[in-house]
């Protein structure tokens, strides 16, 4: 039973692997930097920054951020 | 300061521009360019007619790859905060005034293996009454065909908190946090990404600044991060959305949805509009103000001395609107420049689907950015 | 237990794309070159070292000038470097060229059609054909450690060419 249920589990994430199916040599707009997440860039950290000193809300996207003593 | 501990942190600098593609086709590829940063922050706020808080944050950030499978990123950034921010709710009189120096640095290591990578790194923080110093590792793990990511990590920073007004003395924080995510490809013009988070957090959590502040010694805060990001083939830009769900045991709950438009145009110029909806609920233990008939301001109705409470601003029930404009142009094949100007605005009664905390005035701010961006 | 392990294997295999065996004949392929078109068929007899890449690639551009020098050293004993390139537009293909110039033939192929039958699994790519037209080795990505290793194959694979 239980080797039954990992077998369907595997061919319901093979069939998951048709979604995004997309080939390395057409990743050309994905390469673009406006289309990663990578978002550590000096504005970030400012935006971020002034959200976290005047909002409750924090955090979300990175760990192990210092803290201020921010008012 | 939250620092995103992403690895290759620094490669949305190394701009896809018509001349200069730097940047990799699987996110977890070690960069082949280094850059350098230098940026300044100037923000100002201001409530009921008046000037509160001024910050010039000047900031330096670096990113190099080191020996083909690691790369190396640091930044420092020093805020020359002054002004004056309200003992309670938005109470001009007898706010206190402050001008202090903040400074941080941040480091993260980062080594590339064959489909992943790991990145440690180190955040200290240190004004005059408040050294904050944090330890990270985060992992991510691709899928063969690259079109999928995990992504885990785990924080911890430990704060050591002193004020001037020794309220309390040699106070503590520590918060340890987690991080779960995962990046899919959708199409070949389509990436999206969920991250769940959580922090646990224990020790000292009050404004000793504000009037008779005090606020449970534990905090924990659960974070649902929703992003999509989609090209749009017929005029060449990108839409950026991003959704953040928050919720903590103070009683906070907030909403966060982002919206940004990437435009490139001719000359290697790129503009981008932004606009950002914020709601929040209010803390459980935080009080409206409406005063004491016995005691008058800013003791809160039937006040005894005891239980939590706060008049903090930040942790009333509100609804804010960013309104933000980026205009970037890639001067020549290493150096580019962006600037962003802002304008924020918080109000009680923006809240969304509920009521807002009533009574205060309406928080203004605007920003100004600039960076000036290297590579090699 | 066994029919199920064969079951599962089936399942893995099924779901990763098909990945070019060594000694395995290298498919065709006929595209239109800088000057010309390039034609796998007619380099019967040479060691070709064919590379897919793209100008949104960034170790490409530290792949070309090794793949200069590779041409240059290796060109009179019989070897040939072909870069497939795959850019969805062609026109950004001669912009990176005109920064990042290659002295071996280039070929376009903005369908992928030739990527996609040799199983490719990452940008850039590079398969190495010895001169009975069979695969010997299938390479992805390009990092500075790569080029001792690339180098070696190369000059093992004209060692067997007379």
């Amino acid at each position: 039973m239980k080797t039954l249920l990992a077998l369907a589990a595997l061919a319901a994430l093979s069939g998951c692997a048709s979604i995004g199916n997309v080939q390395p040599w057409e990743k050309g707009t994905l390469a673009r930097s406006e289309m990663t997440f990578k978002d550590g860039t000096l504005f970030n950290r400012y935006d971020d920054h002034i959200y976290t000193s005047r909002e409750a809300s924090s955090g979300g996207a990175g760990v192990g951020g210092g803290g201020c003593g921010c008012n | 300061m939250t620092i995103n501990k992403e690895s290759g942190m620094a490669a949305s600098i190394l701009s896809a521009a018509l001349m200069l593609p730097g940047v990799q086709a699987h996110a977890e590829a070690p960069p082949t360019n280094g850059v350098i940063s230098v940026g300044y922050l100037d923000y100002r706020d201001s409530q009921s007619g008046l000037d509160r808080i001024k910050v010039h944050a000047p900031s330096v950030s670096i990113m190099a790859p080191v020996a083909g499978v690691w790369s190396v990123s640091g930044s420092l950034v020093k805020d020359d905060v002054s002004g004056a921010s309200p003992r309670y709710h938005t109470a001009v009189s007898g706010a206190s005034h402050m001008d202090d120096d903040r400074k941080a640095g941040d480091v993260a290591l980062t080594r590339y293996l064959d489909r992943g990578s790991v990145t440690v790194g180190a955040a200290y923080s240190t004004e005059h009454d408040y050294v904050s110093r944090a330890l990270s590792l985060q992992g991510s793990y691709e899928s063969e065909d690259r079109n999928r990511t995990w992504t885990a990590g785990i924080g911890h920073s430990d704060d050591k908190i002193d004020p001037v007004n020794q309220i309390v003395t040699n106070e503590r924080k520590r918060t340890t946090n987690f991080l779960l995510g995962v990046t899919q490809v959708l199409t070949a013009n389509d990436v999206a990404q969920l991250t769940l988070g959580y922090d646990n957090g224990s020790g000292y959590f009050s404004d000793p600044y504000k009037a008779f502040d005090n606020r449970p010694r534990t905090r924990y805060e659960t974070t649902l991060l929703a992003r999509w990001n989609h090209h749009v083939a017929a005029t060449d830009g990108t839409t950026r959305l991003t959704y953040r769900y928050y919720r903590d045991s103070f009683g906070v709950r907030g909403h966060t949805l982002g919206a940004e438009y990437v435009q490139p145009l001719s000359d290697g110029w790129t503009l981008t509009p932004e606009v950002r909806l914020y709601t929040q609920s209010a803390a459980s233990f935080y009080y409206d103000p409406v005063y004491d008939s016995k005691l008058g301001a800013p003791f809160p109705p039937g006040y005894n001395g005891t239980g939590y409470m706060s008049a903090d601003q930040r942790l009333s029930g509100f609804g804010a609107v960013t309104l933000g404009l980026k205009a970037s142009k890639q001067i020549d094949k290493l150096w580019s420049v962006d600037a962003k100007v802002s304008a924020y605005q918080q109000r009680g009664s923006w809240r969304l689907f509920h009521q807002g905390s009533p009574g205060l005035d309406a928080l203004r701010a605007q920003t100004i950015q600039i960076a000036v961006n290297r590579q090699w | 237990m066994k029919l199920k392990m064969m079951m599962l294997a089936a399942l893995l295999a099924a779901s990763s794309a098909q990945a070019l065996e060594k000694g395995a004949p290298a498919p065709q392929f006929d595209l239109p070159g800088l000057d010309g078109a390039i034609k796998l068929a007619k380099l019967q007899g040479k060691v070709v070292y064919v590379d897919f890449w793209a100008s949104w690639c960034g170790p490409c551009r530290q792949s070309f000038p090794w793949m200069n020098e590779m041409q240059a050293r290796y060109g009179g004993k019989g070897l040939q470097i072909v870069g497939v390139n795959v850019d969805a537009k062609s026109d950004d293909a001669r912009q990176f060229l005109t920064t990042t110039p290659a002295r071996f033939a280039i070929a376009f192929d903005p369908q992928g059609a030739t990527p996609r039958s040799y199983g490719i699994k990452g940008m850039p790519s590079s398969v190495l054909i010895g001169p009975d037209g069979k695969v010997l080795l299938e390479h992805s990505g390009f990092r500075e450690a790569d080029r001792a290793e690339l180098e070696s194959k190369i000059q093992s694979a004209l060692g067997g060419v007379k």
